[in-house]
């Protein structure tokens, strides 16, 4: 065989395995016993199991099934019972007095008192804990105080009135109080075990007890495996049916899908470019995130020019007309984004007055259609009444693959008004942060994820005197609004909720914002893996009633 | 030899002293903070948990702080896994790396040897031209196709090898090819270089003349000479290796070091980025230094001495 011939069959072979490569099938099995096991992936390692510290999706998973609060959020956010068997809700919202169930355990055995919340709550607020989620304990006495290191820990609202009774005191009514009894942060610490651990508290499964549904077990602090295991002694454990639920981390969604198809994973997440070719898979399950990509218009950007067209309401309007989300989010992202509706974000809550989502309740016909004509027309109005001739804007954003492919399209769309040169800027995460809060920008794309299932998580930035409404959007209709919802109306669900909406059509109607898009997050799930309860923020997932059929 | 090893343990030091202090203004020239939840928290919340950090002193200060908790044996803690101790992150995820790193070598450099030799001895002949084909394959074909391939067709396919994760010896099998095929690469491809110059030599022909045998004379003389300049490859071979792949750890879920790196200079944690860093550089002084020593040891006409003559 000489040089030649060996290259050739080189060749053949090479093509022939790309061939084989192509042709590979899908094939997804089924587990095929009703063992109460299953395995979910992970996008990135558990950072940590410290109730005072989690912040990310991994923390809050673990967290949420291994622990419990008050109340344990259920199916669209419902409030299900938790530690407390009884709430009283007295002086005009302002206390709310609970009262412990006396068969919650800790998994050393003691009992789940009203100290262990009192203790868990001080210890979050502490200035020394440094926690990143302490801001949500805003509005419960004192908290702000303490944060900042003013006050006394002492001094926060809460208090045990024996083992089993908890009072909370509030500064002002909090129309969410309940739905932030169920966020991991307000969950109760045992003091005993916090101590012993001392620094290394919720650095492993070992150095960390448990009050929930599983026990989880496996993790050394850094390793890519965990395990949860039901909790005989969880006061519900009745109701629980998995017997173990391992998570794997899985960072390369393509080693996911191999995973899933050898049956190795039962919930595995895909990555846009899978999302295509999986869209009509049995197993494919897209769950929406409340999360909302947009565009700010800074009416006090450096150049006076920008500035004072970004406070020209037809310009504004005009370049949210020119984004043709539709065709952005099917052809140019393509990973099963959804377009918005709204500011806020779609399936995060229910109206109690009609039950409809509060995206079609509060939705503003045509503020996020497409249609060049109009928007050409209000461009060339809106350059006449600020007296220019023709405008130069730079589009801030994050240097992401999907960051460019969207000012990429923006851009393209913008400059099709004519009379617009639009410069695309786009830097690190860190740098964009930065600059947005330094109001260093024309227009910049900025994402906002709910903390918790309330419309207010979301509204509640663009008030004039929020330090996160980077690009200075003033209206007083909309600041009364809000103001009414978090204050005169805060105790009526149903009040609450009409000023929600108008806050919400103000600023659509205004484009205060130009919302794009929504993020949405595919996975495979297994068919016979029932009983996964996802909410779109918050603690996102509630494994309790998880079966495998 | 003494006198040098002295030495080169000094310059060690002032190395890895000068690693760590160029890396600790470049790190703090990065925009940002340390903070997971940065995007949610106002001006005065962020400087607050800063201040519990020390990172509100001035960057000097920090500096000096850091680098005497090192003389104290303290890496510091970890901000992305929260509290963890640094020294306890390196050292947990040290070990995956480094055996696959190891292995990987092992693999690569024996059949690597292998490889080249046979390329050698039958010089210009169909087992040479595969072999450097081969060769040639596992320069150009990245190891995250490889990896990738393999755990497609080994992997799903076959079901021959778990298709990733981390819980016994079968598990590193294909992470371990993936990363083997480089080095295996240029391994043969030295060797046969090598040896081709080898094998057409005097003293060859002179072994050939005593009629010693086939095998006798590559083993004995011309692989054994062709394995000296080896050693300078393998050194920098091992430090690339044992560091940790990135890609090849995402691929196979491998709790191993290098994606960690990468992700502490992402989301600015500032005590693994130099955790890591100042062990990374010292891996790589000490095999280095390693490859001298052997160096010596191995070849007569090398001698190590303090002097530098």
């Amino acid at each position: 065989m000489n040089l030649k011939t060996a290259a050739k069959v080189t060749v053949v072979a090479g093509a022939s395995l790309l061939f084989l490569a192509a042709c590979g099938s899908n094939k997804s099995g089924s587990t095929g016993s009703t063992k109460q096991v299953a395995t979910i992936a992970q996008k990135s390692e558990l950072p940590t199991m410290d109730i005072s510290k989690s912040t990310d999706v991994t923390s809050s998973t673990a967290l949420n099934n291994t622990n419990e609060g008050l109340y344990r959020i259920g199916k669209d956010s419902a409030i299900t019972p938790g530690i407390a068997k009884a709430t009283k809700i007295t002086n005009g919202g302002k206390t709310y007095t609970f009262t412990l169930r006396k068969n919650a355990k800790w998994s050393n055995g003691d009992k789940v008192t009203a100290h262990d919340f009192v203790y868990g709550w001080q210890r979050t607020v502490n200035p020394k804990t440094a926690s990143q989620y302490a801001y949500l304990y805003s509005g419960i006495k004192n908290a702000d105080a303490i944060v900042n290191g003013k006050k006394a820990v002492s001094t926060l609202g809460i208090k045990a009135e024996g083992n089993y009774k908890l009072v909370v005191t509030l500064d002002h009514p909090i129309s969410y109080f309940k739905k932030l009894m169920g966020f991991v942060n307000f969950f109760p610490q045992n003091e005993k075990t916090v101590k012993k651990y001392g620094s290394k508290y919720g650095t492993t499964s070992t150095a960390m007890v448990y009050n929930g549904p599983y026990k989880m077990s496996g993790w050394t602090g850094t390793n890519l495996t965990w395990k949860l295991t039901k909790n005989k002694d969880y006061w519900d454990a009745k109701n629980v049916k998995m017997q173990t639920i391992n998570f794997q981390v899985v960072k390369d969604n393509s080693t996911g899908l191999n995973l899933f198809n050898s049956n190795k994973l039962d919930d595995a997440i895909l990555s846009g470019t899978q999302v295509k070719s999986y869209k009509t898979n049995k197993n494919f399950v897209l769950r929406k995130v409340a999360s909302t990509f947009y565009v700010e218009y800074n009416r006090k950007a450096s150049n006076s020019t920008v500035a004072k067209a970004f406070k020209n309401a037809k310009i504004r309007e005009a370049m949210s007309l020119a984004i043709n989300r539709k065709q952005f989010v099917n052809d140019v992202l393509a990973d099963g984004s959804t377009v918005s509706k709204g500011y806020v974000s779609s399936d995060l809550a229910k109206s109690p007055i009609n039950g409809k989502d509060f995206a079609d309740d509060a939705y503003v016909k045509n503020s996020v259609t497409y249609d060049m004509t109009k928007a050409k027309k209000l461009y060339k109005e809106g350059l006449k009444e600020i007296g220019a001739k023709s405008l130069n804007i730079k589009l801030l954003s994050d240097d992401t693959d999907g960051a460019k492919k969207t000012t990429e399209y923006i851009q393209g769309q913008w400059q099709k008004l004519g009379n617009l040169k639009v410069t695309n800027q786009n830097v690190p995460f860190k740098t964009r942060l930065q600059r947005s809060q330094n109001g260093n920008f024309d227009t910049v794309i900025s994402a906002w994820s709910a903390d918790f299932t309330d419309p207010i998580s979301f509204l509640s930035l663009f008030t004039s005197d929020n330090s996160y409404n980077n690009g200075r959007y003033n209206s007083s209709t909309f600041d009364n609004y809000i103001k009414a919802a978090e204050g005169k109306d805060a105790n009526d669900t149903k009040a609450r909720w009409t000023d929600m909406v108008n806050a919400e059509k103000t600023l659509m109607k205004d484009t205060g914002v130009a919302p794009i898009y929504q993020q949405t997050e595919a996975h495979l799930v297994r068919t016979n893996l029932k009983g996964i309860i996802y909410n779109t923020a918050g603690v996102q997932y509630n494994y309790k009633y998880m079966y495998v059929k | 030899m003494r006198k040098y090893l002295l030495k080169r343990i000094f310059y060690l030091f002032l190395t890895l002293f000068i690693v760590a202090t160029v890396t600790f203004f470049l790190m703090k020239l990065m925009p940002g903070t340390p903070l997971q939840n940065e995007a949610k928290l106002t001006a005065s919340e962020k400087a607050s948990i800063l201040a519990q950090y020390g990172l509100d002193k001035p960057v000097w200060l920090q500096y000096f702080i850091y680098i005497g908790g090192i003389f104290k044996g303290s890496l510091g803690l970890s901000f992305q896994f929260s509290d963890q101790a640094v020294s306890y992150l390196i050292g947990s995820r040290m070990g995956p790396s480094m055996q696959l790193g190891g292995q990987a070598l092992l693999v690569g450099v024996v059949l690597g040897i292998i490889l080249g030799a046979i390329g050698a001895i039958r010089k210009d002949t169909w087992a040479d031209r595969l072999a450097t084909i081969l060769s040639i394959l596992g320069i150009a074909v990245p190891s995250f196709v490889l990896a990738i391939l393999l755990q497609y067709y080994l992997g799903l396919k076959v079901q021959l090898f778990p298709v990733a994760g981390w819980s016994g010896f079968t598990y590193t099998i294909l992470p371990t090819l993936a990363l083997a095929a480089s080095p295996l690469a240029e391994t043969a491809r030295f060797i046969r270089t090598d040896m081709v110059d080898v094998l057409s030599s005097d003293y060859i022909e002179l072994a050939k003349a005593k009629g010693l045998s086939k095998f006798g004379i590559v083993y004995h003389h011309a692989l054994r000479n062709s394995l000296i300049p080896m050693v300078t490859l393998i050194g920098p071979l091992a430090a690339a290796l044992m560091t940790g792949s990135m890609v090849v750890e995402n691929i196979f879920s491998v709790p191993g070091i290098g994606e960690q790196f990468v992700k502490s200079i992402l989301v600015n944690d500032y005590p693994t980025i130099m955790g890591v860093t100042i062990f990374y550089s010292a891996l790589l002084c000490l095999l280095l230094l390693l490859t001298d020593i052997v160096y010596g040891i191995i070849d007569p006409r090398i001698r190590l001495s303090g002097n530098g003559d």
